[in-house]
């Protein structure tokens, strides 16, 4: 069949705003001394990457949860759970192992931590059929006071020198570590979400979860998965953020969430379940990053730049909708 | 006081009002029948302001006006009164009926009390108006609707089935009141399934049959035999019957099942055979097909598919077991409408369509193209949103889908709802074909000619039970009717 050029542009229409948002940068960037231009700088292409890669990995997962019909708001409380758990792990635990098994023992049960906390998120909502928004906003709440607990309330700074938790700052904070992890887990959200069956019935649940009903789909374990997966997401992110910062600080991490659902939103996910592509959520990830990187440059305070961002997202969706209604 | 002339109205290619007349004069009830997709709704909202016809033209005292929003409808004196009430059961009496109403900005409970108590009084309801509108039960509600509707002056009131979930004795005061609003010069439209009903309380009685008005007879010239026959009368061949003969095997059988809306159902169905299930809106049609599948519990009675006991607690077990329902709603409860035609033909078949979880999709474009061919789906491409294809390709869509998992057993639920003439032969066709192969099949229809078109038998449902079990070849409209409204036989139409 062919595609007429309406159709043709929607398909493409998350990039086609990626497009338009890189010539903006161009046009806006400062130059260097010797007339290049600052943006397009390799080294400042590839900062922008890993800047974005921490709400970059947490919004790929978010993706899933708002196609399933629901919301994660713990993920920033998450974000610090796991960064302070793999601090204390790396600094106050001592088990005696090498230490490349001690950082691998360190972040492994960081990960696990916080998929087991995603996991009571999923299982709270999909058994009690509490609102996704109501179960999450509580975990966030909680989530935070429970690492502060753990971590009375400090930061727990990595140090310098050649121990292990200095090393696991070079190592988890490299450039193409931290940009490969969110190309990988990319790939794998995109292959989960297109190709699979537990990825047409997220699809399935978000868009009539009645009807996903009446099909005798497994709505529940759906559900408790998509959660899951984003507690596991945000806990990747944690740990790539204490390696950044250096430290695992119990405050960090606060409205991560709304950046990821505003990356999500701004690829043109529905906020209603059932639509959305993981394709555009890394496209309104890094239409956040450039805007961000750009406005940067330019030495325009974040008070400016966080009123940007705002007409920003509200100008893509509007967008979006207003494509869909002439298709 | 309204007329209507020459309405017409279409949706998507399909006309649901061909060019009908039709007027209420003060004091008088003009009663509005039709089967289902005839254009009864149609028209009621057209009255109500909710749907702006293409074509015609609707006159007040004379006087042409035009609609188009429901507060302009009501400002003009005409009064609805929806089967699925507009009401919000979490606002009072009171604040339910000062809605559409205007009032002051700022509200006065007492103020707003003493506006509403006259008329609720006159709807002979003895309700405080602050109760919540959920507490009062559906029969009071719905004359609260009507008492709203008085309180804006509403000079037609068009009431639409009012007493479909109404209790006998409910229904009976309704009919008192309606006759009371009559004396006192309101004009009423009055639209039913209920002959009986239609007959007690008409003066004028309208005939609409898809979409096109048949007849307009004073009701003392006409018949309730005379009306039904209207209603039914395209040109159906009332003689055609099923064909295909019922196998000697039982395939699925029900003893004694009892739930909270079911009461002690027994049935069998042979393969091959197709049995009907008729009964009014609300008489546990869909609910036997919801519980059998898994979707309600059950607590007592027990059923058997082939010689396997059958007792499923979620839908994927009924549909391992070999047992399908084709739910009654296809917009909300079958289909996934923005998904593609495809994606939701293989719906509840995907987990036999993976391989290490990844859906195999050539296999899956392959039985689903096989399988649209046999319900001889019409749609340009399968990866096109089902909403883009028209009610009856839905439909085969759907039937599509849960043909799919081969059921032995198949539950469909009013399966040519809403679905034009010619696609609903094709629907009787392919029931057949199914029949013939021996599969045996449960078949809820509002349709009666429908049910006596497709079925071996028909068993009748009232209130949850099964109120009797009839060979097609020999049963009647009037019988099955008759024991569909809980009376004998005998006194059904008198």
């Amino acid at each position: 069949m062919k595609l007429s050029p309406p159709q043709w542009l929607m398909r493409f229409r998350s990039v086609i705003g990626l497009v338009a948002i890189c010539i903006l940068a161009v046009v806006f960037s400062p130059r260097a001394f010797d007339g290049s231009i600052i943006f397009l700088d390799v080294s400042n292409l590839t900062d922008v990457l890993r800047q974005q890669a921490e709400i970059g990995i947490i919004a790929l997962a978010m993706t899933l949860v708002i196609i399933s019909g629901g919301i994660d708001l713990s993920v920033g409380s998450l974000l610090a759970f796991s960064a302070s758990l793999t601090a204390m792990l790396l600094v106050k635990w001592a088990p005696g192992y090498s230490p490349a098994a001690h950082m691998a023992a360190a972040v492994g049960i960081a990960f696990a931590a916080s998929a087991v906390l995603g996991a009571v998120n999923g299982g709270v909502i999909s058994r009690l059929g509490i609102q996704p928004f109501i179960m999450t906003l509580a975990t966030m709440i909680g989530i935070r006071g429970l690492t502060r607990w753990m971590t009375d309330n400090s930061n727990i700074d990595f140090g310098f020198g050649s121990d292990t938790p200095a090393r696991f700052t070079t190592i988890f904070s490299d450039k193409i570590l931290v940009i490969g992890l969110w190309v990988a887990a990319a790939v794998v959200f995109y292959v989960l979400l297109e190709y699979t069956v537990f990825g047409r019935y997220i699809r399935a649940v978000g868009e009539n979860e009645r009807a996903a009903g009446y099909t005798g789909l497994p709505i529940r374990r759906v559900k408790a998965a998509v959660y899951t997966l984003c507690g596991l997401a945000a806990g990747v992110a944690g740990v790539l953020h204490a390696a950044r910062a250096h430290q695992g600080n119990p405050n960090d991490g606060v409205a991560y969430e709304l950046d990821a659902i505003a990356a999500v939103v701004i690829g043109g996910t529905s906020l209603a379940g059932g639509k959305g592509s993981i394709l555009s959520t890394v496209v309104g990830t890094l239409i956040m990053g450039i805007l961000t990187n750009v406005l940067r440059l330019r030495l325009i305070d974040s008070n400016g730049e966080l009123m940007i961002k705002a007409v920003i997202i509200v100008v893509a969706v509007w967008m979006q909708s207003a494509r869909k209604d002439k298709a | 006081m309204l007329e209507c002339k020459d309405l017409r109205k279409h949706y998507a290619g399909v006309y649901a009002l061909k060019g009908v007349d039709f007027c209420v004069q003060p004091g008088e009830v003009h009663a509005l029948c039709g089967e289902n997709g005839a254009g009864k709704s149609t028209l009621a909202k057209i009255l109500a302001g909710v749907v702006t016809p293409d074509e015609g033209t609707v006159f007040m005292d004379g006087q042409p006006i035009v609609l188009g929003h429901p507060t302009r409808a009501r400002r003009l004196g005409i009064g609805i009164v929806f089967q699925e009430l507009d009401l919000f059961e979490h606002l009072t009496v009171a604040e339910n009926m000062m809605l559409g109403n205007d009032g002051p900005a700022w509200v006065r409970r007492g103020a707003m009390d003493a506006f509403c108590r006259p008329y609720l009084r006159k709807v002979g309801l003895d309700i405080s108006p602050r109760a919540l509108l959920g507490d009062i039960g559906i029969a009071a509600a719905q004359l609260v609707a009507i008492a709203r509707s008085l309180s804006m002056q509403a000079k037609v009131l068009l009431l639409d089935e009012p007493t479909s979930s109404l209790t006998e004795e409910a229904a009976e005061r309704l009919l008192a009141l309606v006759l009371q609003l009559k004396q006192a010069g309101t004009g009423i439209a009055y639209v039913s399934h209920k002959m009986k009903e239609i007959f007690q309380i008409a003066d004028r009685v309208t005939v609409l049959r898809d979409g096109e008005l048949v007849s307009n007879k004073p009701a003392a010239e006409t018949s309730i035999e005379e009306t039904i026959r209207l209603m039914v009368g395209r040109a159906v061949d009332l003689s055609a019957r099923i064909e295909s003969q019922p196998r000697q095997e039982v395939a699925f059988s029900v003893r004694g099942l009892c739930s909270s809306r079911l009461k002690e159902v027994s049935f069998s169905v042979r393969r091959g055979e197709v049995l009907g299930i008729a009964g009014l809106v609300g008489s546990g049609r869909s609910s036997l097909g919801e519980t059998l599948f898994g979707l309600h519990r059950w607590d007592k009675g027990e059923a058997a598919c082939g010689n396997r006991k059958f007792h499923p607690r979620h839908p994927r077990e009924a549909i391992r077991e070999g047992f399908a329902y084709l739910p009654e709603d296809r917009r909300s409860q079958g289909l996934f409408l923005h998904t593609s035609v495809r994606h939701n033909a293989s719906s509840a078949v995907l987990n036999r369509l993976s391989r290490a979880g990844f859906v195999m999709q050539g296999e899956e474009r392959r039985i689903v193209a096989d399988e649209l061919a046999q319900t001889r789906t019409k749609a340009a491409a399968d990866t096109l949103p089902v909403s883009a294809l028209s009610g009856g390709n839905q439909q085969k869509v759907l039937l599509a889908k849960w043909l799919l998992p081969h059921p032995e057993v198949l539950f469909l639920d009013d399966p040519t709802r809403g679905v034009d003439v010619g696609a609903k032969a094709d629907f009787y066709g392919i029931i057949e074909g199914l029949a013939s192969q021996g599969k045996a099949i449960v078949m809820a229809s509002s349709e009666l000619l429908e049910l006596l078109r497709c079925t071996h038998r028909i068993m009748v449902m009232n209130n949850g039970r099964v109120a009797g079990i009839l060979d097609t070849a020999s049963a009647t409209q009037e019988q099955i009717m008759a024991l569909a409204a809980g009376h004998q036989p005998a006194a059904s139409l008198s």
